[in-house]
């Protein structure tokens, strides 16, 4: 009852701030960039010039998985910055501006109050993901050849676990500090900081969420879900749900005035 | 009359600063109370304290009738000296939104927030985004948001202050007003406001509560035995007069008004009064001193 009044006004909100709009949108962009400027790559190369008379110029083929492994190459760079920048404030700057001091004197559980703002964060990033997806899907269709409906929504649904943990740090760092550029800066740090633990210790953490995209990679090349791909789900959703759980921990000792 | 809150030894230490020292009053239910004191004496902080949003260092809050574990926000409404609101949303829309995180239902914060809109006089802007209200509206805004919960106590942090002369009449005015209804602590440093809307004082300084009581209470104790006299003439001329007088013990001349210093103002009064009648002096004014808030706040905070 109170969760359900605390997340419509966040959908509301979202919505009154163009959140709904500009998100998708990029996130659309940022799906078809690689698949459309890599098969015209040879027009545009002749286009522009420069090239020898006679130049013969050979671009590997794609085949569909690796272009869709070209779009979930942008979300992992671009995808996640967008992701961050979306939600630093989404706390942090109601603390920032005040209006907290309000809304947090009346009985508002704090649980109510981040799951809330957490949930309506991940609808518009699974939304958004799987519009751009959608996008991508439908160039990988037309350009390079068939990709099943139901891969495209395994997908959306693993990759989407991987904005889930961004949305649950970037939620983490909300509540430990006011400044909404710092939790987008601590985010990130955090991200980078992730993935060369991952690489550094690759053969002991197959299944950190880091390898996400590479294991969805294999389940588009060998057409079934592998298990190490449910591991790092798994392990993503256990991150993901005790950094909410931190969250909650850190609200409820925190001076919410200052 | 009841006790409505206790607070016990409370202290908040920011940075081994303290801010609030082993504070400990009451209140009853029903009273107005204003927390009295210059810039930085705590006053923000034992409301925010009291409010929930910060915890404090040592020392506890309690409602009389409260349960264990019972969320003492639901018993309370806070208006904050800056409110900040949700611009986007207009006026009513943030009523209700805070109505509904207060467990009333939508149709019954509905039907307060339209009450409340009315009461505190923005219901013509209720459809307007809270964006375009000026500063007025926003604090009356912010009073009706505060109360939307029926809560036991209304704290208001410095609920005037930032208002034009016309704002701040109709917020005082609003506050007589629920003043029959709720118990209100309000933290001020215009003291005329205090003198005009409070049964009780809390004075502050230097987050220590140096003098407590009702405003009639606190005239008795300060008060001076002192009159002030003007003439017409030439002050000198009676100062030498009145000096002679039994009763007195002082005089001394400030920017034309002569005062007079009394061992006893009663028979120093009946004195100068007869003095005055009998030799005809050209009396234009005769004050018999009564202490004034803001002599009392001087002499309380310069101790």
């Amino acid at each position: 009852m109170q969760w359900s009044t605390l997340f419509k006004k966040e959908m509301l909100e979202n919505w009154h701030n163009k959140k709904w709009i500009w998100v998708p949108l990029v996130i659309i962009l940022i799906a078809i960039l690689d698949p459309i400027s890599n098969y015209y790559l040879p027009q545009i190369i002749e286009s522009v010039g420069g090239v020898p008379d006679g130049t013969v110029i050979e671009l590997p083929e794609f085949t569909p998985a690796e272009v869709v492994m070209m779009s979930l190459g942008q979300f992992s760079s671009l995808g996640v910055l967008i992701i961050v920048l979306m939600s630093m404030g989404t706390i942090a700057g109601e603390r920032k501006s005040g209006v907290s001091e309000l809304i947090l004197v009346k009985p508002v559980s704090f649980k109510n109050y981040i799951t809330a703002k957490w949930a309506a964060l991940l609808v518009i990033v699974w939304g958004s993901l799987f519009i751009g997806m959608l996008a991508s899907w439908y160039y990988t269709n037309l350009l390079y050849g068939e990709l099943s409906l139901t891969a495209l929504l395994q997908i959306v649904f693993f990759y989407g676990l991987w904005f889930m943990l961004v949305i649950s740090l970037s939620i983490f760092y909300n509540t430990l500090f006011k400044t909404p550029g710092l939790v987008a800066f601590l985010t990130i740090i955090t991200i980078m900081l992730m993935s060369v633990i991952t690489q550094v210790f690759a053969h002991v953490l197959e299944w950190s969420p880091n390898n996400l995209s590479s294991h969805i990679f294999e389940m588009l090349m060998t057409d079934s879900i592998p298990s190490d791909l449910i591991g790092s789900a798994i392990v993503t959703i256990a991150i993901s749900i005790i950094l909410v759980a931190a969250s909650i921990l850190t609200f409820k000792n925190k001076e919410l005035a200052e | 009359m009841t006790t409505l809150l206790t607070v016990k030894n409370l202290s908040k230490t920011y940075d081994s600063k303290a801010a609030v020292k082993n504070i400990s009053f009451e209140f009853q239910s029903g009273k107005c109370i204003a927390l009295i004191g210059p810039n930085g004496a705590g006053k923000t902080t034992i409301l925010r304290t009291l409010a929930g949003l910060l915890k404090p260092s040592s020392g506890t809050v309690k409602f009389t009738d409260m349960k264990e574990n019972d969320d003492l926000r639901k018993h309370i409404g806070y208006l904050p000296q800056y409110p900040v609101f949700y611009s986007w949303m207009t006026g009513m829309e943030f009523l209700v939104y805070s109505g509904q995180l207060a467990f009333l239902s939508k149709t019954e914060a509905g039907k307060r927030a339209e009450d409340l809109l009315v009461k505190v006089g923005i219901s013509e802007a209720k459809h307007q985004r809270i964006g375009k209200y000026s500063g007025g509206m926003k604090q009356r805004l912010g009073i009706a948001q505060a109360i939307i919960h029926k809560p036991k106590l209304l704290m208001l942090d410095e609920p005037v202050s930032s208002l034009d002369p016309i704002g701040r009449r109709e917020v005082l005015t609003l506050m007589e007003e629920l003043k029959k209804e709720m118990t209100i602590l309000f933290s001020t440093h215009i003291l005329s406001d205090a003198d005009e809307i409070s049964d009780e004082l809390l004075l502050l300084r230097k987050g220590e509560i140096v003098e407590a009581g009702s405003m009639s209470e606190l005239r008795q104790k300060y008060q001076t035995s002192k009159i002030e006299l003007e003439f017409q003439d030439d002050l000198e001329n009676y100062q030498l007069k009145v000096n002679k007088l039994t009763n007195v013990m002082d005089s001394y001349i400030d920017r034309n008004v002569l005062h007079v210093t009394a061992t006893d103002i009663i028979q120093a009064r009946q004195e100068i009064l007869t003095a005055a009648a009998n030799e005809n002096w050209p009396l234009t004014n005769f004050t018999l001193n009564r202490a004034s808030l803001e002599d009392m706040f001087m002499k309380v905070v310069n101790n």
